[in-house]
C-alpha cells in the first residue's frame, strides 16, 4: 500500500504552508516526517488523512486518487498527539467504534476488539474509562482503535511527544516492532530527530513547507543534502572554520593536534562535553566518559584537539 | 485558626440563609398555614390551574427551542469563528444585561399590530402580541444565553480531535454529532436546560408587558400570583408562589446532581 503525494500545496491565509511537496512512500515502510515546528509536517499528515483541505496537488493511496475522497472513506488509521480518547465511552467501546460504524455483527465485534486489546496489552482494561488510563495506555488504546478498521495506512501525529521520556522510549520500541509485525504502511510526524532515526526506516525532512531530503536515517545523517539537514539532525560545531559534529572531534596527544584552552567541562553521565577556545573560535567536543578520563580536561587547562 | 474558620463559616451561612433560605421557607410556611383541606381546594383553583398549564405549555416550546438554538449557536461560534459569529456571541448576552421590562417593552413596540415587525404579520391576519406566542417569544428572549454560556467553554476545552478521529473511523456527521459531540456536552447542556427552565417558569417582567395579563387566556403562573395579591386573595397567591418555589427546589436538586457529576468527571481526568 504505497502513498503517492504529488505537488501538494497548502496555504493558510497568505502563508504558504506546503510548497509543491511530492513523495512516494513505499508500501510497508515506516516513514517519519521530520521537521521543526512550522515546517508543515502535521499539515501534510492531515492532508493525507483528508482532515485538511489543500489548494493544489493529489494524494494517491495504492494507486487510487483520494484527493476528493472525504476522510471517512479513506480507510486510514489516525492517532492524534493527545490520543483524542472518547471520554464518555469505555476502552472497549472506543476500540469498537469503527466496527460499529461498519455494522460488524456484535459477536464478531467483541472477538476483534478483544484481540486488539490483547495486542496492545489492554485486555484487563476493557471496561475502564479513558480517564482511568495512564498516558501510555491511552496511546495504546488510540492505536487499537485506529487499527480496528484494518486501515490501509496508519498515520501518527507526534505519538510520543506527550509522554514521559521513559514511557515514550518504551513505546517507540514497541510501536516499531508492532509496525514490523503488521507490515502496515505507517507515517509518523515528529520534531525529534533521534526519535525519527530510532523508529523510522525512512526519513522525509521538511523545512518551511518544502522537502529538504528523503532517505534512510543513516544515509541522511551521513550525507546531509543541505546545511539545514546537517544542522537539524544533530548538533554542529565549527573547528578551524569547518562544521563538525562534536563527536567527530577528539582530544589527542600534544603535538598531534592544535592547542586550545578549556572553557567548560559538562558531564552528562556517559557523555562529557568539553568546550574549548582557540583564538576567536569556540568549539565543543563530545567525548565518552572513558575518553574524558584519559585526558582529564580541567577548566583553564590547555588541550590538543584533532578531528577523528 | 480553627476558630476563625468556624466564624467565617457561620457568617457566610448566616448571610446566605437570611437572604435566601429563610424567606423562601416563609413562603412555603404560608402555603401550608391553613391546613391540608384548604391547600387542596386552593390547588384546585381553576384560574391558577389554567395559569400553571399556560406556563407549562410555554416552557414546552421555549425550552426545547432554546436548547437546540443554544447548542447550534455554540457550535457555530466555537467551530466557525468569523466576524458574524463574534457579533452573535455578543448579541446573545444582551438578555443578561437588559432588564426584563425593557425586553417586554421592546418586543411590544416591534411586534404589536402597528409595530415595524408586527405590521407585515398583521396584514396576513397574524397577531403576535398579547397571546400565547408573545409569551413564548419573551420567554425565549430572556433565556437565550443560558444554554450557550454553559456549552461554549466546554466545547472550546474538548476541541475537535475526537470528532476528527470519529471521521477517520468512518462515521458520518449525524452519527458524530450524537455519539461524540453531544456525549461530551451532555452535562453542560443539562445544566443549561435547568437554568433555562427555571428562568422561563419564573419570568415575570417581560411576560407582564407582552401578555396583556388576561385571566384564563394570557395569565401565566407568575402573573397569577401577582394578580392574587392585587385582588386581595393573598393565600391563593402564596400557594402559587409555593408551587414556583417547589419547582425551583426541584431544579436546584437537578443542578446539584449535574454539578456533582461534572466534578467527578474533572477529578478523574487529572
Amino acid at each position: 500500500m504505497s502513498i503517492v503525494l504529488s505537488n501538494i500545496t497548502k496555504r493558510f491565509g497568505g502563508d504558504l504552508v506546503l510548497d509543491d511537496v511530492s513523495d512516494e512512500i513505499p508500501s510497508g515502510s515506516l516513514t517519519a516526517l521530520l521537521g521543526p515546528s512550522g515546517s508543515g509536517k502535521s499539515t501534510l499528515l492531515r492532508i493525507i488523512a483528508g482532515l485538511e483541505s489543500h489548494e493544489g496537488g493529489r494524494v494517491l493511496l495504492h494507486g487510487r486518487d483520494v484527493t476528493e475522497v472525504p476522510a471517512r472513506h479513506r480507510q486510514i488509521g489516525f492517532c492524534f498527539q493527545d490520543y483524542a480518547p472518547f471520554n464518555q465511552m469505555t476502552v472497549f467501546d472506543n476500540v469498537a467504534y469503527g466496527l460499529k460504524v461498519r455494522r460488524v455483527p456484535s459477536a464478531q465485534r467483541r472477538r476483534e476488539v478483544d484481540e486488539l486489546l490483547g495486542l496492545v496489552h489492554l485486555g484487563d482494561f476493557a471496561e475502564r474509562y479513558p480517564r482511568h488510563l495512564s498516558g501510555g495506555q491511552r496511546q495504546r488504546m488510540a492505536l487499537a482503535r485506529a487499527l480496528a478498521i484494518k486501515p490501509d495506512v496508519l498515520l501518527l501525529d507526534e505519538p510520543f511527544a506527550a509522554l514521559d521520556a521513559q514511557v515514550g522510549a518504551e513505546l517507540r520500541v514497541w510501536v516499531k516492532s508492532l509496525q514490523h509485525e503488521l507490515g502496515i504502511t505507517t507515517i509518523l510526524v515528529t520534531h525529534n530527530q533521534s526519535e525519527a532515526m530510532e523508529v523510522a526506516d525512512r526519513l522525509v525532512i521538511l523545512n518551511q513547507g518544502r522537502i529538504e531530503q528523503v532517505g534512510a536515517p543513516e544515509q541522511v545523517y551521513d550525507k546531509p543534502a543541505s546545511d539545514f539537514v546537517h544542522g537539524f539532525l544533530g548538533p554542529l560545531t565549527t573547528w578551524q572554520g569547518t562544521p563538525y559534529r562534536p563527536h567527530d572531534l577528539q582530544l589527542c596527544d600534544e603535538g598531534r593536534g592544535l592547542a586550545a584552552r578549556v572553557l567548560d567541562v559538562i558531564r552528562l553521565g556517559f557523555e562529557v562535553r568539553v568546550v574549548v577556545q582557540r583564538g576567536d573560535e569556540t568549539t565543543w567536543v563530545q567525548l565518552t566518559h572513558h575518553e574524558a578520563r584519559q585526558f582529564d580536561p580541567t577548566i583553564g587547562s590547555v588541550v590538543s584537539l584533532c578531528p577523528r | 485558626m480553627k476558630r476563625r474558620t468556624w466564624v467565617v463559616r457561620t457568617a457566610v451561612l448566616g448571610y446566605v440563609g437570611a437572604l435566601i433560605a429563610l424567606p423562601l421557607f416563609f413562603v412555603l410556611q404560608r402555603m401550608f398555614a391553613h391546613g391540608f383541606a384548604t391547600l387542596v381546594s386552593a390547588l384546585e383553583n381553576h384560574e391558577m390551574d389554567t395559569a400553571l398549564w399556560l406556563t407549562i405549555r410555554v416552557a414546552l416550546v421555549a425550552v426545547p427551542l432554546n436548547v437546540a438554538f443554544g447548542v447550534g449557536v455554540s457550535l457555530w461560534i466555537v467551530r466557525h469563528p468569523s466576524v458574524t459569529s463574534r457579533v452573535l456571541d455578543t448579541l446573545i448576552d444582551v438578555p443578561l444585561a437588559v432588564s426584563p421590562i425593557v425586553i417586554g417593552l421592546s418586543l411590544e413596540l416591534a411586534y404589536a399590530q402597528d409595530g415595524w415587525l408586527g405590521r407585515p404579520f398583521a396584514a396576513w391576519g397574524l397577531h403576535l402580541m398579547f397571546n400565547y406566542w408573545s409569551i413564548v417569544m419573551a420567554s425565549i428572549y430572556v433565556s437565550i444565553p443560558l444554554v450557550s454560556r454553559q456549552v461554549i467553554p466546554l466545547l472550546r476545552e474538548v476541541g475537535t480531535h475526537q470528532e476528527q478521529t470519529a471521521q477517520t473511523l468512518g462515521a458520518g456527521r449525524v452519527r458524530i454529532f450524537f455519539t461524540v459531540t453531544m456525549r461530551s456536552l451532555t452535562w453542560a447542556t443539562a445544566y443549561g436546560v435547568t437554568l433555562t427552565l427555571a428562568r422561563v417558569i419564573g419570568e415575570y417582567g417581560a411576560v407582564l408587558i407582552v401578555s396583556g395579563n388576561i385571566a384564563f387566556v394570557t395569565e401565566t403562573l407568575t402573573l397569577n400570583i401577582s394578580n392574587n395579591f392585587e385582588n386581595f386573595t393573598p393565600y391563593q397567591g402564596f400557594v402559587g408562589a409555593g408551587l414556583l418555589a417547589f419547582s425551583s427546589i426541584f431544579v436546584l436538586l437537578v443542578l446539584g446532581l449535574a454539578r456533582h457529576r461534572e466534578r467527578l468527571r474533572h477529578e478523574y481526568r487529572s
